[in-house]
């Protein structure tokens, strides 16, 4: 049982302030035989926006998970340190279907003010008007909006999410980017961004590493403007190069090579 | 739905307003198909079940009524054997006269009740203590599944020999079966709660009771109510067995003595309550399973 999981702030270990959202130290994990994270070290600074790009089976959701504290079961060593307050975003919006959206919204959410707190994490979603409508009245991006409300109602210090976008049309998927942003901007977490979608990586986040074989390969700060355009060369040159540690070059540069 | 779409052979769709009717006049005439590449008029096509009919459900049951009405009325029954329904309700109303069919039915009713309330109860503390703990599921689970494998018929004797005839007996007879519908449900339910939200539980950090209270216990709720409705077919079930051994009131002896006196009128009007009390209970069920499970209505319809 992998029981290396610690809150940064109380914990013994940890210092009384850390710079460090998230500090992981030579963390290892096992499926079987198979060893999907290996010897791991991370650190994410405080508001730092991170995205984890791997191919399927490279151990970015095994990490995530273990970041999470949710691995419980699997076989493994290393230290983790997080803040007190994470948040998880799901891929699926994972509402409860028997709860009103507001009711989903305030899950866990201690303290008098709840309600107040959710319903002003709605508004910044643009869903105030549906707070008390049952999850399967909202359309998929309305749901996963429900679900970021959610996940930052509790003012996370860092907010993990494992490929939150990933089961949204492409039209829906970039009004989302958008308001992750604008939320990240705002709330400024750390946020570490699980996703296969090189182009997310590189409209959302401002470091990328990606996972192959159950360690990083790459570790690239993506130094473009906050209002990012996949058509810009620096934008190119970053997806060409994440591409490419990622093992799938564009189709002109494989022809150039051959 | 009221839009007529007419589809062309190459697979664009054009939509046009106003309610289906006669096939519009640019339309190939019906009869033999059309050569490939023609235009055939759009078919709105239903494969489901459609509106349901309000109060669909007394329909069969009235027609039932009306029938025998007819087959009494037309001479075709023996009244020694089936009455007809007037004489049915001319024997409702003796006995409602001489206070016997009131008597009756409070007797009858309060022993399903009892016998309900004091099952629903068991099985729910039972389903919850099998269901929430491995302990409780390594004692409760097996006992309970060997219970549901024996009928109640089967426990009559002995449980004849421990409680008596008397009322206790009736009244556990009932609960027994009750407690069996509820349990193996909500028990089901229970234990398959999905894993996503428990998963969603722990990452949200809701503590043991918030988990029971916001994810176990609703998700568990729509099997109750399924184990509820079973529940009450078993609760009256489980009072008619009871009111044929050596009962000296309820429904079931009203009926016995009738049939001592060959009185079909009365035995009949014992049949009438069952059933209707099986039915309306039934609805009643359902009715407050609609409003609690609200969640579910926009989804199923």
């Amino acid at each position: 049982m992998a029981s290396n999981h610690h809150r940064l702030s109380g914990a013994p270990v940890a210092e009384a302030v850390d710079s460090a959202a998230v500090r992981i130290t030579d963390l290892t994990r096992s499926f079987g035989d198979r060893r999907v994270l290996d010897h791991i070290d991370l650190t994410i600074a405080r508001g730092e926006f991170t995205a984890l790009l791997g191919r399927s089976g490279s151990g970015k959701s095994t990490l995530l998970r273990a970041v999470a504290g949710l691995d419980h079961g699997t076989v493994g060593s290393g230290e983790i340190l997080v803040p007190e307050r994470v948040s998880l975003v799901f891929q699926d919006s994972r509402l409860l279907p028997w709860s009103k959206i507001l009711d989903n919204v305030v899950l866990g959410l201690p303290g008098k003010d709840a309600r107040g707190r959710g319903r002003a994490a709605l508004d910044e979603v643009s869903l105030a008007k549906r707070e008390s409508a049952w999850p399967h009245e909202l359309s998929g991006g309305e749901q996963q909006r429900a679900a970021l409300a959610r996940s930052l109602v509790s003012e996370p210090e860092l907010l993990l999410a494992d490929e939150p976008f990933g089961s949204l049309d492409a039209l829906t998927r970039i009004r989302m980017h958008r308001l992750l942003r604008r939320l990240y901007e705002t709330h400024r977490p750390a946020v570490l961004l699980v996703t296969h979608d090189v182009d997310e990586a590189v409209i959302l986040a401002d470091r990328v590493l990606v996972l192959d074989d159950g360690d990083f390969v790459q570790d690239l700060r993506i130094d473009l403007p906050a209002e990012r355009d996949p058509g810009d060369p620096g934008f190119q040159h970053y997806r060409t190069t994440l591409l490419g540690a990622l093992g799938v070059l564009p189709a002109h540069r494989t022809k150039e090579q051959s | 739905m009221n839009l007529d779409i007419a589809r062309t052979g190459g697979g664009t769709a054009t939509v046009t307003g106003g309610p289906q009717k006669a096939p519009p006049a640019s339309a190939p005439p019906p009869g033999p198909a059309p050569e490939a590449g023609g235009l055939v008029p759009a078919l709105q096509r239903r494969l489901g079940r459609g509106k349901s009919i309000p109060f669909g459900r007394l329909l069969g049951p009235l027609l039932i009524i009306a029938t025998w009405w007819a087959a009494s009325a037309a001479g075709w029954l023996d009244p020694r054997k089936l009455s007809s329904p007037t004489s049915v309700l001319y024997s409702a109303q003796d006995l409602w006269t001489s206070g016997r069919l009131q008597d009756s039915v409070q007797t009858s009713l309060s022993r399903a009740l009892l016998g309900l309330l004091i099952g629903v109860a068991a099985g729910v503390v039972l389903a919850l203590a099998s269901g929430l703990s491995r302990i409780g599921d390594a004692f409760v689970d097996g006992t309970l599944q060997v219970k549901r494998s024996i009928p109640n018929l089967a426990l009559l004797p002995l449980l004849i020999l421990w409680l008596g005839i008397g009322e206790t007996m009736k009244v556990v007879v009932i609960a027994l079966g009750v407690l069996v519908s509820v349990y193996i449900n909500t028990h089901a339910a229970l234990v398959s709660i999905d894993a996503r939200y428990v998963e969603l539980a722990e990452a949200q950090g809701l503590s043991r009771w918030q988990f029971l209270r916001k994810v176990v216990l609703p998700a568990a709720l729509p099997g109750f109510f399924t184990g509820l409705r079973l529940a009450v077919t078993a609760a009256w079930l489980g009072l008619i067995v009871v009111e044929q051994i050596n009962a000296t009131s309820g429904i079931g002896y009203m009926m016995f003595q009738a049939q001592q006196y060959a009185q079909s009128g009365i035995i009949l009007v014992g049949l009438v309550l069952y059933g209707t009390f099986g039915f309306a209970s039934d609805a009643l069920v359902r009715l407050v399973e609609g409003r609690v499970l609200s969640w579910r209505r926009t989804i199923t319809a």
